[in-house]
C-alpha cells in the first residue's frame, strides 16, 4: 500500500511542477503569439490600402449591405478594407478591396478562388485610383464574363459599403427589386405579383404595361413613372391628367384586340423555323419563329450544345415594324447566351425594322447565340412580308 | 575508446547507434519533416532541445520515480517540454511553426525520446543523460537533413526554400511524395551500415537479443534477464 500511494503522490508531484512550468512560459509567449497572428492578419489588410496602418473590424449588424459583403474593417486612414464573398463562374469568389476616405479604390485582391481562366489574378487592378463611376465604366473581358463581371460587382458593392459604413445611403438593390417596389407601390392590391404584358398593339404614350395576376389592375410605365391603375384602366395613382389619359386609353386598347391564327398551308416558301403566326383585328401580325443558336451551332467540350432552338415571339405591325419581342425558350450556355432571355437585350428591338435591326448591342462573348437570334427576326420580317402577299 | 566514457557517449548518437539511421526510431517526423531542409533542421533542433531538457529531468528524478508509474511520468514530463518548445517556436519562429504543424506536438511520441528516457537517461548520472541527448539529437538532425537534402534538391530542386535553377527541368517529384520518403530513407540506411560495418552493433539475432531496447525491455524473454534491476 505504501509504495502505491508513494508511486501516485510522486506522479501528481511532477505532474504538478510540469504544468507550473508550461504555465510560466505560456505568460511569456502568449501575448507575442497574439501579436504575431495580429499582424498577419493586418499584412493581408494592408497591402490593400497601404496607408491604412492599422485596422479595426467593423460591427455590421447595425448596416443593410449589400449581400456579398462578409467583413469590414475601418483603417485610421479614415477609409475602409472590405471583404468580400461572390460567385463568378463559380462559388467561392473571396475579394479583398480597399475604398479610401474620398471614395476611390485604394486597392483590391482576390483573396480565394476556383475560377478557371485566372483572370481574377490581375483583374482587380484596372480599378485602383477609380470611384464608382469610373470603376463602372471598367469593362469585362470576354470570355471571362462571369469571373469578371462578378469582380466588378464585388467592387462596386465595396464602394457602396464604404459610404454605407460612413453614414451615408446609398440603394443597394438589384435593378430587379427596384421594378418589383415600384409596380409594388403604384398598385399594392396585386399583392406584388405582375405579368408584363406582350403589346400586340401600337400603343402610344406608355413604355411598359404589367398586369397584375390577380386581376385587380395594371400599372403603367410612363418613362419613370409607375402609374398604377385598375381593372377598368382608371388611374389610381396620383399623376397628371395627360398621363391618366395615356393610361386609360392603353388598357382600354389592348382589353380590345382580338387575335385570330392564321393557315400557314396558304402560304408557300415560308420560312421552315416558322411556328405559328397570329393576326390581330387591327392588322398587326404575331410571329413565333425559331433560331439556331450556340444551342444548335455550337458545342465543345466545356460548354456542351442543348440541341434546342431559341424561340422567340415577335409583334410586328404589317409594315414591317417590330412592336414588341420576346423570348419564349432557350438552352443557351447558363450565363453565356442565356442573356438572350433578359429584357435588357431582347427588349433592344422593339421598334426596330429590317433597316435596322441588326443596330442592337451583341451579347458578349456569345456571338453564336446573337446571330441565331438575329436570324430568327430576320425571317420573322420575310415571314410578315411573305403574309401581306409580297415576295420573299 | 573507454565504454561509456563522456565522448563515447556524444558521439555514441551520431553515427553508430543513429537513432533514426541505426535504431530506426523516430521515422515518422522523419519522413514527414524531409521535404524541406529548413524544416527538417527546424524539426531536429525542436526534438534535441526536448532530448535535452527531459534525459536531464528524468536523470535527475530517476531515483525518485518509482518504476511501477514510470512511464506516465516519463510522458508527462516529455509533454510539458514539449509544449513549451511549442509555445516557444510559436511565438519566435512563426513561419517554422506552421512548417512543422502538427509535427511539432507530435514529438511527445517521438520514440527516440521516450526511449532514450528508458535506455539511458533512467540509469545514468545527469551529465552524461545531457551529453547522450546532446547526441542523439545531433545524430537525429544530421539524419533528417541529410535524407532532406537529397529529397528536396532532387525532388523539388530548391535547398532550403531557395530555388535551383539548372535543376529545375530534371527534378524527380516522386522523391517528395511518401513512397519517394521511404526509398531515400531506406537507402541512407544501407549507405550508413556500408560505411559502419564492422563499428555497428551487428543484428545477426533478429530475436529479442537483438533489439536496441532489450535492456530495458519488460516482454516475457527479456525479463528474465531483468529481473534483477526492478528497484523499488
Amino acid at each position: 500500500m505504501k509504495k502505491q500511494i508513494k508511486s501516485i503522490v510522486i506522479l501528481v508531484c511532477i505532474c504538478l511542477a510540469v504544468t507550473a512550468l508550461m504555465a510560466v512560459t505560456n505568460q511569456f509567449t502568449a501575448p507575442i503569439i497574439k501579436e504575431n497572428q495580429a499582424a498577419a492578419e493586418n499584412a493581408a489588410l494592408l497591402e490593400v490600402m497601404p496607408d491604412g496602418e492599422s485596422f479595426e473590424k467593423v460591427d455590421l449588424s447595425a448596416y443593410t449591405l449589400p449581400a456579398t459583403v462578409s467583413e469590414a474593417y475601418k483603417a485610421k486612414n479614415g477609409g475602409y478594407v472590405v471583404k468580400l464573398t461572390t460567385t463568378g463562374y463559380s462559388t467561392g469568389f473571396v475579394i479583398l478591396c480597399g475604398v479610401n476616405a474620398d471614395g476611390t479604390v485604394s486597392g483590391v485582391v482576390c483573396l480565394e478562388s476556383t475560377e478557371t481562366l485566372g483572370h481574377e489574378k490581375t483583374f482587380g487592378q484596372n480599378f485602383v485610383g477609380k470611384n464608382a463611376d469610373e470603376a463602372d465604366k471598367v469593362d469585362t473581358i470576354s470570355g471571362a464574363t462571369k469571373t469578371t463581371g462578378a469582380y466588378k460587382s464585388a467592387v462596386k458593392d465595396a464602394l457602396n459599403t464604404a459610404i454605407i459604413l460612413g453614414g451615408g445611403s446609398v440603394d443597394i438593390r438589384t435593378d430587379e427589386e427596384i421594378l418589383q417596389d415600384n409596380l409594388s407601390a403604384a398598385l399594392p392590391s396585386a399583392e406584388g405579383k405582375f405579368k408584363k404584358h406582350f403589346f400586340v398593339e401600337v400603343v402610344e404614350g406608355v413604355d411598359a404595361i404589367y398586369e397584375a395576376e390577380n386581376k385587380t389592375g395594371f400599372v403603367c410605365v410612363i418613362g419613370e413613372q409607375f402609374i398604377g391603375a385598375d381593372a377598368t384602366g382608371k388611374a389610381v395613382t396620383e399623376c397628371d391628367e395627360a398621363s391618366a389619359a395615356k393610361v386609360s386609353a392603353a388598357i382600354d386598347k389592348i382589353g380590345k384586340t382580338t387575335v385570330t391564327d392564321i393557315d400557314l398551308s396558304k402560304y408557300a416558301e415560308l420560312p421552315s423555323q416558322l411556328i405559328s403566326a397570329k393576326k390581330t383585328a387591327t392588322e398587326n401580325y404575331i410571329i413565333e419563329i425559331k433560331g439556331a443558336g450556340y444551342g444548335i451551332q455550337g458545342g465543345d467540350e466545356y460548354h456542351p450544345a442543348s440541341n434546342e432552338y431559341i424561340v422567340i415571339r415577335v409583334s410586328m405591325t404589317k409594315d414591317g415594324k417590330i412592336i414588341d419581342c420576346l423570348t419564349v425558350s432557350q438552352a443557351e450556355t447558363k450565363g453565356i447566351g442565356s442573356v438572350c432571355a433578359e429584357e435588357s437585350f431582347y427588349g433592344q428591338f422593339d421598334g426596330k425594322t429590317e433597316q435596322n435591326y441588326l443596330d442592337i448591342d451583341a451579347i458578349s462573348g456569345a456571338t453564336m447565340t446573337t446571330n441565331g437570334y438575329t436570324k430568327a427576326i430576320e425571317r420573322a420580317f420575310k415571314t410578315v412580308k411573305i403574309l401581306e402577299g409580297g415576295s420573299n | 575508446m573507454k565504454k561509456n566514457s563522456s565522448l563515447s557517449v556524444l558521439t555514441n548518437g551520431i553515427l553508430k547507434e543513429n537513432p533514426v539511421l541505426v535504431l530506426i526510431l523516430g521515422t515518422c517526423p522523419t519522413l514527414a519533416t524531409t521535404t524541406n531542409v529548413f524544416g527538417a533542421f527546424g524539426m531536429g533542433i525542436a526534438a534535441m532541445l526536448v532530448l535535452i531538457c527531459s534525459n536531464c529531468l528524468i536523470s535527475l528524478l530517476r531515483k525518485v520515480i518509482p518504476d511501477s508509474v514510470r512511464i506516465p511520468c516519463y510522458i508527462v514530463i516529455i509533454a510539458g517540454f514539449v509544449t513549451v518548445v511549442q509555445m516557444l517556436v510559436q511565438a519566435f519562429f512563426p513561419e517554422l511553426y506552421k512548417m512543422l504543424g502538427v509535427y511539432l506536438a507530435l514529438i511527445v511520441v517521438n520514440c527516440i525520446i521516450l526511449g532514450r528516457a528508458e535506455m539511458f537517461a533512467s540509469k545514468n548520472n545527469v551529465g552524461k543523460s545531457a551529453l547522450d541527448g546532446l547526441g542523439m539529437g545531433i545524430g537525429f538532425t544530421l539524419a533528417l537533413c541529410v535524407i532532406a537534402t537529397i529529397r528536396e534538391v532532387l525532388g523539388a530542386a530548391s535547398f532550403a526554400g531557395i530555388a535551383i535553377p539548372f535543376l529545375e527541368n530534371y527534378k524527380i517529384e516522386f522523391l517528395v511524395k511518401a513512397p519517394g520518403g521511404m526509398v531515400v530513407y531506406g537507402l541512407v540506411i544501407a549507405l550508413v551500415y556500408m560505411i559502419t560495418s564492422g563499428k555497428a552493433p551487428k543484428k545477426k539475432d533478429f530475436s529479442c537479443a537483438g533489439c536496441p531496447n532489450a535492456s530495458t525491455c519488460s516482454s516475457a524473454e527479456c525479463a528474465k534477464k531483468n529481473e534483477e534491476k526492478e528497484e523499488i
